[in-house]
Order: C-alpha cells, then structure tokens, then sequence
C-alpha cells in the first residue's frame, strides 16, 4: 500500500472533502465541523457520488465525509475508490443494515443531524488517528513501535477494502444475507410491450398467462392482452419459476392467478383461472404439477 | 400420383374421425345437463319415428345408449355443479377477506422510516440555520403525516383536489432537500378538484417517481402531474424524466396495492398503466370511471 507516502507532511493543516446531495446537510455539518476542528481544512464538497470520486482524487483529503445514499454513486462505492488515500467516515439519517455494519467493523459514521458531541469524539479519534500514522512514518526509518499502533486500534487498508465490499453487497440485498441474494440482475419483473409510441410496462404481477402464438407470444392480463416479441423459451429462462408455470408447451402460467384445476369430461386438466373467463390446457408432461398431495 | 391418392384419402378419413369425435363429445355434453324430461321426449320422438319407418332397431340403441350414458356422466356432472356452487360461495368469502386486507394494507402507515428520519434531520439542522424554513418543513412534514397515519387521516380524503394538495405537501419536503434537482409540475383543471378519487394512490406514485426516478439522476428532473377526463373516464397521470424503469426491478407494494384497491372499487373499470414514454423516464396513469359529484363515490 502506498498509503503513507500520501499522507501530509508534518505541520500541514489536516484536510477533508464533505460529500451529501443535500446542501443544508452539507452546510451543518462545515458548520459542525468548523466549531469543533477549526484547523481543519474543508478541500472540496461534492453533491453526489461521482463528484466525490472526482474531487476525493483530485485533493487527496485526510478525511472524507460520505453520506451513503447519494445519486450516482453510494457513499460506501465512493468510500471503495477513496480509503487509500482518506480517512472515511459516513454519514446517515437511517440505515438499519449498514449501521450494524459500522459497528461491527469499526467503521466511523455519524448520525445525521450531525450533534456537536457526537462529532467532537470523532474528530478526536480521527485527529489521534493521523497523528499515529505520522508518528509511525516518521519513526519508521528508526524503528517499528507496532505498540503505538496498538494504542488507537486502525484497522488496516485491506481490512477496510473488504468490510466496503461485504457492505456494498449487504445494502444491494437489502439486509438478505449474501447466501440466498438472488443473481445480480434478478429476476424479470416487468413485461414490456410496445403501444403505439410508448412502451408499456406490464408489471408481472398484473399477468395472468403467456401463450406463445406463432412468432410473437401473448400477455394477458386480467384487462387487456399484448403482443411482445420475446419468445417463451427465453421468459422461461428469466421468469421466477416460483412465479410462473410452464403447463403446456405453449403456455405459461402465474400461479397465484390459478382458482382451480379440473378435469374435463375427456379426462383432459384444464386451468380455471382468477378474472378471467377462459381456460387453460395442461398437457400430459406437465401434468405433475396438479398431483393430489 | 398413387401415394399423394394415399394420402389424401387418408387425410380425408383422418378429417372425417376428428368431426365424428367432435359431434360424438358434443352429444356426450349435451346428455350430461339435459334434463330426463327432455331426454324422455326424444326417445319417444325417436321410437315414433323410427316406428313408422318399421324399423325400431336404432331408436332402442339410441335408447339405450344416452340412458347408460346419462347415468354415468349425469352424476359427475352434477357433481361439477355442487363443486362450482361451493367454490363461488368460497370466491365471495375471499374476496370480502381480501377487501378487508386491501383495507388494512391502505390504512397501513405507508412513512417510510428513511423519509421520515431525512426530513426530521433537516429540520433540525434548519432551525439553527433558517428558522422560518424550518418552520416550513415541519408544518409539511405534519401535513404529510396526517394524509399517511390513518388514526389520522381527514374523512374528506377522497376527492382528487384533496389528494393534491397532499402531494404537494410530500414534494414541498423533498423539494427543500433536493432542491433545484427537483421541479414539479401540476396540471389539474379546477373543476376536477372535487371529483371522487380513492386516498394514498397519487402520494404512492409521485414518491415512486422520486425514489426510483429522480433522487437515484445526478442532474434530478421534474415530476408532472396531470389530470384530465377522456369520455368517462378520469385519468390521472404522474410522470418523470428520471432513470425509467430496471424491468428486473420488483414494482413493490406500492403498485400492487394501487392495483388492487381499484379492482375492490371499481372491478375492470379502473386500471393502472405504466408505460416508459420514447423521451426516457416514466409515466403511471390511473384511470378510473369519471364522477362529477363526491357524493356519488362508490
């Protein structure tokens, strides 16, 4: 790591870089920040993710105040780009999932409305922070004292660079834990279909069935149908199966949408379905998925 | 020329065996639901006829065949019939349970503990910084809160002019936090004001183009709300020029319950359309039958 090559000579005023899409946040916290750590030097603001990527590399701050859920880009991906060079210290009003993360991996954060006290504690604990790593850097040609490291526990870079993926991951999943995330991009949710200029999303929650219908395949829903494109095999393909059915080679099925199934006179499963007045075939090879329990 | 003969003989037998089953299955059904007194009087049609011509023979098969046939699918169709009673007194019962649930899910506080906590942190840090704006916000916030807290909610809710000034209370908050990323737009005629409309639908989709369309844009957008009557039907519009929509994104409650609230009230009159217009961004119309006065509300 070249961390410490980065870091500011002795006798240099610390700096930092406030990044919230908020401005009276941003204003709070200068404000805060200025009562407590006057000698403190507020580089940059940025009002997004990606202009704190932007201005975080371009003045290599001490410290970085991120708050976490900005447009662009999170304050914890910010945070991924910046640790190297900064101390990062986030920023919320309410994150359940991520503050239990702070807390267990030592992460700094604040609670925003950012309160005097709160922040006076950080900044001394940042402040004896840098002040440990100058004193390591300028002790490091005399001798190692990894007893002053222990003194004020850092957690090293790499440490920090695989906490800011794990949470990355956590906040992606909402709290789920990684092992039953779904795949990255998840399942298919909405239908799309063209009317007239615009696209129509047809939420699939609202579908009833698909049919397939020579080269276009058939939405229904329990007011209108549509045409789309795509064929059944590649809604198969992208569909929760938990969601939808494939109950014949040509149809697709939403099981929450199935009032019953019976047998027809010809010994044949037909699907009865919620609002709406058709029915639906099973055939033979899907018939196992009616079996009596 | 003999295979193609062939070929098409057997077609034509083929053919001639498929409308042979057909009639057969529809004389099947038909015996199922006839009444007896029915089949009673075409079996002595039948013998009638078939006994002037002298030869009584088809008319004993024919006899003889819809009795055996009438009593063994006459029962399993008699019994189609008890069960489809059954499962249409279960329907009714369902649907009353699931308009007691969609009840429940509406009055439901719908705050989402991430807006609320923003908005308080805002107005902690404007009442050191701008009183009056502080002032402001918090007499938003308190409007917000009682259109969403059902202990709390006014009973004059339903008329679209009251949902509006709702909305507007939502997007006053988010407009002092985002600032100049956010514009609104209302187009909604005057005389519309006082139409029936259901509660919470319009906040729910202007706070979807805000959370999903706007606040996750760097530059932000606006958000335009439009109401109008075409025919009968009063449509409500909200769109955005944000991100549009991730079709692997999950719509969330806030549709789902939408939908659902406008099939108790209004069946297949009322519906809820998203569509994803060529400029970018999206746009979520309700539609729903179009009443001039409050009182006739459904």
């Amino acid at each position: 790591m070249s961390t410490d090559s980065t870091l500011t000579p002795p006798g240099a005023p610390v700096t930092a870089l406030i990044a919230d899409d908020e401005a009276p946040m941003r204003d709070l916290l200068r404000a805060r920040l200025q009562a407590v750590w006057p000698e403190l030097r507020i580089v940059a603001e940025a009002a997004n993710g990606v202009q704190a990527v932007e201005l975080g590399e371009l003045h290599k701050p001490d410290i970085a105040f991120l708050d976490i859920r900005m447009p662009g880009l999170s304050g914890i991906e910010a945070a991924r780009r910046l640790y190297c060079h900064s101390q990062i210290v986030f920023a919320t009003a309410y994150d359940q999932y991520a503050l239990d993360a702070f807390e267990q991996g030592a992460l700094d954060y604040l609670l925003k409305p950012v309160s005097a006290e709160r922040l006076a504690a950080t900044c001394a604990r940042l402040r004896a922070r840098l002040q440990d790593r100058l004193n390591m850097r300028l002790e490091m040609g005399l001798e190692a004292q990894p007893a002053a490291r222990q003194a004020v526990a850092t957690p090293a870079p790499q440490d920090i660079g695989a906490q800011l993926a794990r949470l990355t991951a956590l906040l992606e999943n909402k709290g789920r834990p990684a092992a039953d995330a779904r795949p990255k991009n998840g399942y298919l949710r909405w239908i799309q279909a063209q009317v007239g200029a615009s696209l129509r999303m047809v939420s699939t929650r609202e579908v009833l069935f698909f049919q397939s219908d020579e080269k276009y395949t058939r939405v229904q829903t329990a007011t209108s149908e549509f045409l789309i494109r795509k064929t059944l095999k590649e809604l198969l393909d992208e569909l929760d199966p938990d969601e939808f059915w494939r109950i014949h080679r040509s149809t697709l099925v939403r099981v929450d949408a199935i009032a019953e199934v019976a047998r027809d006179v010809r010994g044949r499963q037909m699907l009865r379905l919620k609002n709406y007045p058709g029915e639906l075939e099973v055939s033979r090879n899907h018939s196992y998925l009616f079996q009596q329990m | 020329m003999r295979a193609s003969q062939i070929n098409y003989a057997l077609d034509f037998v083929r053919d001639a065996i498929n409308e042979a089953g057909k009639w057969w299955w529809r004389f099947f059904d038909w015996l199922a639901v006839v009444e007896w007194r029915r089949l009673f009087v075409t079996w002595f049609v039948v013998l009638l006829c078939f006994g002037m011509l002298n030869t009584p023979e088809p008319a004993v098969w024919y006899i003889f065949i819809s009795f055996a046939v009438k009593i063994l699918a006459g029962g399993k169709r008699k019994a189609e019939l008890v069960a489809r009673d059954a499962t249409l007194q279960a329907n009714v019962a369902t649907l009353e349970r699931r308009l007691m649930e969609a009840q429940m899910a509406a009055l439901q506080a719908q705050v989402e503990p991430h807006f609320l906590f923003n908005t308080l942190a805002l107005i902690g840090q404007l009442i050191e910084t701008d009183p009056p704006e502080a002032a402001r916000v918090h007499a938003h916030l308190i409007d917000y809160l009682r259109s969403t807290l059902p202990q709390m909610r006014a009973r004059d809710g339903g008329t679209l002019g009251k949902q509006v000034e709702l909305s507007k209370a939502y997007l006053s908050i988010m407009q002092a936090r985002m600032k100049e990323r956010l514009k609104v737009k209302f187009e909604v005629p005057l005389f519309l004001h006082s139409a029936p409309f259901p509660p919470m639908m319009l906040q729910t989709l202007i706070e979807n183009s805000i959370k999903h369309g706007l606040e996750p844009k760097i530059e932000g957008g606006t958000v335009r709300v439009r109401a109008l009557v075409v025919d009968a039907t009063l449509q409500v519009e909200v769109c955005d020029d944000g991100g549009g929509i991730d079709p692997h994104a999950d719509d969330g409650v806030g549709l789902a319950n939408i939908r659902e609230r406008l099939q108790l009230l209004y069946g297949a009159q009322a519906e809820l359309l998203i569509a994803t217009p060529p400029g970018g961004g999206a746009c979520a119309t309700i539609r729903l039958p179009y009443k001039m006065m409050e009182d006739t509300a459904p």
